[in-house]
């Protein structure tokens, strides 16, 4: 057994050969020829509560792409608190018409007057593949009938649905904007009545029994973003039918490597069902969009 | 599975080599080991082991049990006090990749200074770990810490203490903050402590630890929320920070991408995956020469 003379001198004789060389992380994270990777999961602009160092769309973009991400669906943090949504959703818009791999994904709050005309803005002038939702900051439950009722118009105008589930950790959030996670537990009864619906849970952190509900939904997909645990990705791959895990990040509030080096890190998960995760998925649950 | 090459997120495994990363806060079964002691523990190192090859880690620290009722398993607790080869199982096994520091229980000191006797003066471990909670929690300002930390002092020894400010208060009465333990380093300044998680509400726990010289943050335990490197970066200096891993409960993804992606130096990087926590060990170490 080693002892701490041993460990010491491995210590010395190690140090004499490190020199880092100067490069970063990101620049070799690139792995694009071999993996296709779609972002479920960014946000543009500013976060409530304090900088980011990828706040800026310009930066972001940039940093998706020495990572290799080709696509990414983004919504915006100001769809948080703003109340001008028409506004927030017109911004994004804007900013993902300058870079290609974004996609924008319009926030639509259900306690506005007008939600409704929100929503048409983003299909018809804004072409968005689908919207988000954060209940949880907007003050309503999914068992609300303007969910229902706004699940319906997007699956008949063919876009999806997002629902951020949490943003923030409980734990550390601002102690005057106290944001408890989502209730889930309404969504399989509500998607189970539309049969084209389209869903993705965001940033979860699903547990049995509520995962196994929402697993056999069909039309209810998951992103990987706070998955976390060196395994918990392909856990969460085995736990729900083949096709519904999409890759996401939260960046740039979460560190984009973090998502991506853990739907590999365990080993777990073969070429063919991290290329699904990374972008098959996704390009499926979407139908193919365009970057 | 996967081919090995995958490294989507990461430099090459020759830079990671490069960053000769050692790992503060590794923990396999951490709240048990197992009833038989091990088995546990020895599972948990195994499934964390893709993630360890994949990030290049040289060493992990781990925090093992040694009878002193930091658990609520008594006979558990009796098998480790009786039997220490059940202690060390891990450690023979690994002997190049793990280091440990034991769990202390604040509440009973009597037990915790043999414990510091028989596993840190004797060895083979390295520190200590206080707890945030299980039985074995109190706040470390309580007076109960300054005869571990006068001991554990004498013995060279690193101390680890778990912390979090939690919005809307501690989570149990035996957590400890940032700011309780900046009371506590308060009063041995030629001590260092570690603060782990930086409190996780890292942008209040790095202001707590600031003028506190002898406290440096451990970096896991929370998602991978960006800006907190560049913070502690900013405010401490990287020399006060010590990557953690937080294996296999948190992730290679979550922890290593928190100091790989944040906008600092290659030279910072090295000092918070692995010069600072050699440097912070070296007294101990050089003990057993």
């Amino acid at each position: 057994m080693m002892n701490r003379r041993d460990v010491l001198g491995l210590a010395i004789a190690a140090g004499a050969a490190s020199a880092v060389r100067p490069a970063t992380a990101r620049s070799e994270g690139n792995e694009a020829p071999r993996f296709r990777i779609v972002d479920s999961n960014v946000s543009l602009f500013r976060w409530p509560f304090h900088r980011l160092p990828l706040d800026d769309p310009d930066l972001l973009v940039k940093k998706l792409r020495s990572l290799g991400i080709a696509q990414a669906w983004a919504g915006s943090f100001e769809g948080l608190l703003h109340r001008d949504l028409a506004g927030v959703n017109r911004r994004l818009a804007e900013a993902c018409r300058r870079h290609p791999e974004l996609i924008p994904i319009g926030s639509i709050n259900l306690e506005l007057p007008g939600w409704e005309q929100d929503l048409t803005s983003c299909i018809t002038e804004h072409s968005m593949p689908g919207v988000r939702l954060h209940p949880n900051y907007h003050g309503y439950t999914l068992d609300d009938p303007r969910f229902v009722s706004l699940l319906k118009s997007a699956t008949k105008a063919g876009r999806f649905v997002q629902i951020a589930s949490a943003m923030e950790d409980v734990r550390t959030q601002h102690n005057l904007v106290r944001v408890p996670d989502v209730d889930l537990a309404p969504l399989p009864e509500i998607v189970a009545g539309l049969s084209e619906a389209r869903v993705q849970i965001l940033n979860h952190r699903l547990r049995s029994p509520l995962l196994d509900q929402l697993a056999k939904t069909p039309g209810v997909y998951f992103d990987t973003a706070r998955v976390d645990s060196t395994d918990g990705v392909p856990k969460l791959v085995d736990a729900v039918p083949p096709g519904r895990v999409l890759f996401g990040t939260h960046a740039p509030f979460l560190v984009p490597e973090a998502a991506l080096i853990r739907v590999h890190e365990s080993g777990v998960l073969d070429d063919s069902r991290l290329n699904a995760v990374l972008a098959g998925n996704a390009d499926r649950f979407s139908g193919k969009l365009k970057a | 599975m996967n081919s090995p090459n995958v490294q989507l997120g990461l430099p090459t495994p020759e830079r990671l080599k490069q960053f000769r990363i050692w790992d503060s806060y590794f923990t396999p079964s951490y709240s048990h080991p197992g009833p038989d002691g091990s088995s546990r523990l020895i599972a948990d190192i195994e499934r964390s082991l893709p993630a360890i090859r994949k990030g290049e880690f040289q060493k992990l620290c781990y925090f093992p049990h040694v009878g002193v009722g930091t658990t609520s398993d008594a006979d558990f607790e009796k098998l480790a006090r009786t039997n220490p080869d059940v202690t060390l199982k891990a450690l023979k096994r690994w002997p190049d990749m793990l280091l440990g520091m034991i769990q202390l229980n604040g509440n009973d000191v009597r037990a915790s200074l043999d414990a510091l006797n028989r596993w840190l003066r004797d060895g083979p471990m390295l520190g200590v770990y206080f707890p945030g909670g299980g039985p074995a929690a109190l706040p470390c300002s309580h007076r109960n810490f300054h005869k571990l930390v006068e001991r554990i002092a004498e013995l060279n020894g690193v101390i680890m203490q778990h912390t979090w400010f939690t919005t809307g208060g501690k989570l149990s009465p035996g957590a400890s903050t940032p700011s309780e333990l900046a009371e506590l380093a308060s009063q041995f300044p030629e001590q260092k402590f570690v603060c782990a998680h930086a409190g996780g509400e890292w942008e209040r726990g790095i202001r707590a630890v600031q003028n506190s010289p002898n406290i440096l943050v451990e970096t896991s335990g929370f998602d991978s929320t960006a800006g907190f490197i560049e913070m502690a970066v900013r405010e401490l200096g990287a020399g006060r920070i010590v990557f953690g891993s937080h294996l296999p409960s948190r992730s290679l993804g979550t922890e290593l991408a928190k100091v790989l992606g944040a906008e600092i130096s290659d030279d910072d990087k090295r000092l918070i995956l692995g010069a600072n926590y050699r440097k912070l060990l070296q007294p101990i170490l050089s003990k057993g020469e």
